[in-house]
């Protein structure tokens, strides 16, 4: 159905080339709280999960909010190894080290420890959603220059966006014409001397131009909220799927007058926070007292938005109240929110270092966004159908994370199994493989042979185990393994345990 | 479909002028095939025409084979002798887009009397020196000297068949009606050119063989085509997966899936059968047979090209480590009896417009329809459905009927952004075809339509109410020549 004919360039950073700055003027008050931002961050290898990645260096910028926080973009200090922060008054470096980091609304705290730092700081002030064609100013370190650039523009647009770093998510974001560049991201947009949003992404000036997004105040009070309790949660999801109610014929099938009010639930995600309580076919008629207009918006501060809107702000384990009209009657449904687990596959991972076992010169990998985007292009069509279809088919329910034979390491012992790379694991001695934390205990079952099915009509991989333990060491001497696996979950991923678990027991 | 286009603006002249002797007259014809595909995305409608032309091979008997790329498609076909402007119409005689091979026959009995024909000479091996035969335009014959490089199992322009194939070397200058050229040995048929890469100056052609095969189906007037096992197989050189399914200590091929349906399926053949030999070849580790001219040859060619449909079909096997002989019959159930068919050019895709939503019947050529990443450009349900349809839809009978656009309408308000919906139930009655789903809706007059789709947004509707009269306006409006077609 939709064709993505404009991309979004995700990463506004600037690589470091080499910088210098020193000032003594007077300043507005932004540009005593911008921050140049400097960061090397290392980049895991998907393809080779064992290397410890590439390490780059970038540049971003940040500002600095009350109780000494200084907030920046997630993608400017993602994977970041050392981070350094500067101001415009004071040439100096400050060392820094990353707080919280949210991936989903692309967003982060960094602090310093040196009080020095603060002195003449004077914590920028957060305000609200700007109005439409009204004057904003973008501050930053873009391309084009070593000191802080300023750029005025005007607010173009508030809508719901995709925000290109972790994938999957899409939140309130405002566009706005004033240039955005690389270097920009995580620096602030400012008007009458506050904080009205951080400048965060844009489009490669080949599709268009003047367009770039800034991550607005209620994502950024969000965000301040979410992390008040030392940790930072995830968005919450309400987990259906609904369509427009706006055809007549469709509207008088629901028994709906014809009010303009109302969407239909079509699919309730199972394991999600509406399952158990929507059905299919109910009609949303308000969401928290908020009509909902049957193009699904609810207003919002004056404001048209969607209603996901309303749960955004939200928090794991806050409620929201639906009216639902069910049966030609309207019910109250009260929906205690989580996150989307089962839809974490799709979100590109950044501090988790990436999973696999080692078995032999195979290696085993769970499906990933990260694993996915490296494979995409050339991957066999079921690979790309599973990771599709995933959510869609709700595939979690089964595997809720498929395992791949990502790539077989030639060795003489593994010649005949070379062609398997890229299939999905379906069996390992007999047991189902649905997380990747079942192939280590599964390849111990058994007797003297392992013996690997996969999904489709493949062969099967049978090894001897006996001669698998002879060649390992040959086999990671040869490819500079020194782990025979990582398995475990990063922070981020162990939250989902529950989940995981969950998902196990059916 | 990727057919291979032969000769496009190529100068690079090592041929050699023919003696123009009464042979070579006779055998050859210019064919001139006007093609409209149909428009699958529009599918009341056909694409902008354009012509082919190639060169046919008049066989004894007076009638001419050709590609059946050169005649995919088409609205006419006809034939012209060289050397004069005589023309006359040729009717299909039998065609095999599997095997791209046609078989035309004029419709004036009399155009081609004089011509002596060629006849079909012996299968060639690597290293054979042929010719390439060409038309000029005065009707000349430029012979251009060729050698076979390979004569082994390759894919076929359709993409859907492994055959019996001719890797050839020759250069071809640039020349009109060069789509289809003959393969000639000794004055004799040696293969059909399918395809020419000007660079590397290379390109296959279809061998003897495969020509014999489809002449002599093709004799009794009604053509069944080359048959198929209906099997996926894995090679078997691993000792370790040998020891597993507990093959023999040689030869042998791993059966991974059985259609049922198939010849295979249907002589007793199941998934995890160790095929050892067939119809007295003994197959290798790798899936090769010992042709008596080709020496190791994929079993392809033994399984698709050597028997005919009907003939039988003996099977060896080895299951669980014991070894036994199974006999069936050879057929083309597994290619034919399937939810999706692929390869089927020439008829007009089936549709229905109810109330300016468009319902399609899934088919090979309209995913294709989607360019050459179609698998990744479709909508991807229907490109599962096909592509897995052993596991998704294994019921011939039940074929997939989509919802494939919307022509916005005020009926269709809020419906306009959908396409490529598998439609599962109307009205809570099982659609099983598009005829199926046209006689439902034209049973119901008033209350609801209710439509049911695999996929999300699951249910649309429409008021079946003066609904006849809503779709002819559509219709109108969009100046569609017919509201159905089954």
């Amino acid at each position: 159905m939709g064709n993505g004919v404009l991309r979004f360039a995700p990463l506004l950073l600037l690589p470091l080339l080499g910088s210098c700055g020193k000032g003594d003027w007077q300043l507005s008050e932004a540009r005593k709280n911008v921050v140049m931002i400097e960061v090397t961050a290392q980049t895991w290898d998907y393809r080779l999960p064992w290397n410890p990645g590439t390490v780059s260096s970038a540049r971003g910028a940040g500002f600095v909010i009350d109780q000494k926080r200084i907030i920046t973009n997630a993608h400017v200090v993602s994977g970041a190894r050392y981070l350094t922060v500067q101001r415009e008054a004071d040439p100096r470096k400050y060392p820094a080290k990353v707080k919280f980091v949210a991936h989903d609304c692309d967003l982060a705290m960094v602090e310093v420890e040196d009080p020095d730092f603060y002195k003449g700081t004077t914590d920028l002030k957060i305000g609200g959603i700007p109005d439409l064609e009204s004057v904003v100013s973008v501050y930053g370190f873009p391309i084009g220059g070593d000191r802080l650039s300023v750029t005025r523009g005007v607010v173009s647009r508030i809508d719901y966006n995709s925000y290109t770093h972790s994938g999957r998510e899409s939140h309130l974001a405002i566009q706005i014409d004033a240039a955005i560049n690389p270097g920009n991201s995580g620096g602030p947009v400012m008007q009458n001397d506050k904080v009205v949003g951080v400048a965060f992404q844009g489009f490669r000036g080949d599709v268009a131009q003047n367009v770039g997004y800034m991550i607005p105040t209620p994502v950024i009070r969000r965000f301040l909220k979410d992390v008040e309790d030392e940790k930072y949660d995830h968005y919450v999801d309400i987990a259906i799927r609904w369509m427009a109610l706006e055809n007549p014929a469709m509207r008088k099938y629901y028994h709906r007058p014809n009010d303009g009010l109302g969407v239909v639930v079509t699919d309730i995600f199972s394991e999600g926070s509406s399952d158990g309580v929507l059905e299919k076919g109910d009609v949303l008629l308000s969401i928290d007292g908020h009509p909902i207009e049957s193009d699904g918006s609810v207003r919002l501060d004056g404001q048209p938005v969607q209603l996901e809107e309303i749960v955004e702000r939200k928090f794991a384990g806050d409620t929201v109240e639906l009216e639902v009209w069910r049966n030609q009657s309207a019910e109250k449904k009260s929906i205690t929110l989580r996150p989307a687990e089962m839809f974490s596959m799709y979100e590109v991972l950044y501090e988790e270092a990436p999973r696999y076992v080692l078995y032999g010169g195979l290696v085993f990998q769970p499906m990933t966004a990260n694993l996915m985007a490296g494979l995409l292009g050339s991957a066999d069509l079921r690979l790309r159908q599973t990771y599709t279809l995933f959510g869609q088919d709700q595939l979690y329910r089964e595997t809720p994370e498929p395992v791949i034979l990502t790539s077989v390491l030639p060795d003489r012992s593994n010649v005949y199994l070379v062609g398997l790379a890229g299939q999905i694991v379906k069996e390992i001695n007999g047991k189902r493989i649905r997380t990747l934390a079942d192939v280590v205990p599964a390849l111990e079952l058994g007797g003297e042979k392992t013996v690997i099915h996969f999904e489709g009509d493949q062969r099967p991989a049978v090894l001897k185990k006996k001669e698998v333990d002879q060649v390992m060491p040959r086999i990671m001497a040869q490819y500079g393994i020194s782990e025979t696996k990582r398995t475990e979950l990063g922070d981020r991923r162990l939250a989902k345990g529950s989940f995981k678990k969950e998902g196990e027991s059916r | 479909m990727r057919w291979f286009y032969l000769i496009l603006g190529c100068w690079a002249f090592t041929c050699v002028m023919g003696a123009e002797d009464e042979d070579s007259r006779g055998s050859l014809v210019r064919v001139r095939a006007s093609i409209q595909p149909y428009d699958q995305f529009r599918p009341w409608q056909k694409k902008s025409p354009y012509g082919l032309n190639g060169t046919g091979v008049v066989l004894p008997g007076g009638k001419v084979l050709a590609t059946a790329a050169l005649v995919a498609n088409r609205t006419e076909v006809g034939l012209e002798k060289p050397g004069s402007a005589e023309k006359c119409a040729a009717e299909v005689e039998a065609i095999d887009y599997e095997a791209n091979l046609a078989l035309l026959q004029p419709t004036d009995k009399n155009f081609l009397k004089g011509f002596s024909g060629v006849v079909l000479g012996p299968a060639l091996r690597a290293g054979d020196k042929t010719e390439v035969w060409q038309l000029e335009r005065n009707g000349e014959m430029l012979q251009n000297q060729a050698e076979i490089l390979s004569a082994g199992v390759g894919r076929y322009p359709s993409d859907e068949a492994g055959f019996l194939l001719y890797g050839v070397r020759v250069s071809l200058p640039k020349r009109d009606d060069s789509y289809t050229l003959p393969l000639m040995k000794d004055g004799q048929l040696a293969g059909m050119m399918m395809g020419y890469d000007r660079d590397s100056q290379e390109g296959t052609a279809i061998p003897i063989p495969m020509i014999e095969h489809f002449l002599k189906d093709a004799a009794d007037g009604k053509y069944e085509g080359f048959p198929t096992l209906g099997v996926s197989w894995s090679t078997l050189r691993d000792p370790n997966l040998r020891e597993e399914v507990m093959a023999p200590k040689s030869g042998g091929l791993l059966l991974t899936r059985v259609n049922p349906r198939g010849t295979a399926g249907r002589a007793g053949l199941k998934e995890g059968d160790v095929l050892l030999s067939v119809d007295g070849f003994k197959l290798d580790e790798d899936g090769n047979y010992r042709d008596s001219l080709y020496g190791p040859t994929a079993v392809g060619n033994l399984i698709r090209t050597k028997p005919t449909v009907g003939s039988v079909a003996r099977f060896r096997i080895s299951r669980n480590g014991k070894e036994m002989d199974l006999t069936g019959t050879y057929d083309r159930k597994a290619r034919e009896e399937v939810s999706i068919p692929t390869l089927q050019f020439d008829q007009a895709p089936k549709y229905l417009v109810v109330g300016g939503l468009v319902f399609q019947e899934l088919t090979g050529v309209y995913l294709q329809e989607w360019g050459d990443k179609w698998s990744e450009r479709a909508p991807q349900r229907l490109v599962e459905y096909f592509s897995f349809q052993q596991e998704k839809r294994p019921d011939p009978e039940k074929k997939v009927v989509f919802l494939s656009q919307v022509l916005p309408s005020p009926i269709t308000l809020g419906y306009q952004q959908l396409s490529g919906l598998v439609l599962e139930k109307m009205n809570g009655h099982e659609i099983n075809n598009l005829p199926d789903l046209a006689k439902a809706v034209d049973g119901i007059s008033s209350g609801d339509i209710v439509f049911e789709f695999r996929d999300e947004p699951g249910k649309l509707i429409l008021q079946a109410d003066g609904l006849p009269a809503i779709s002819e306006k559509i219709g109108k409006d969009y100046g569609l020549p017919a509201l159905r077609r089954l």
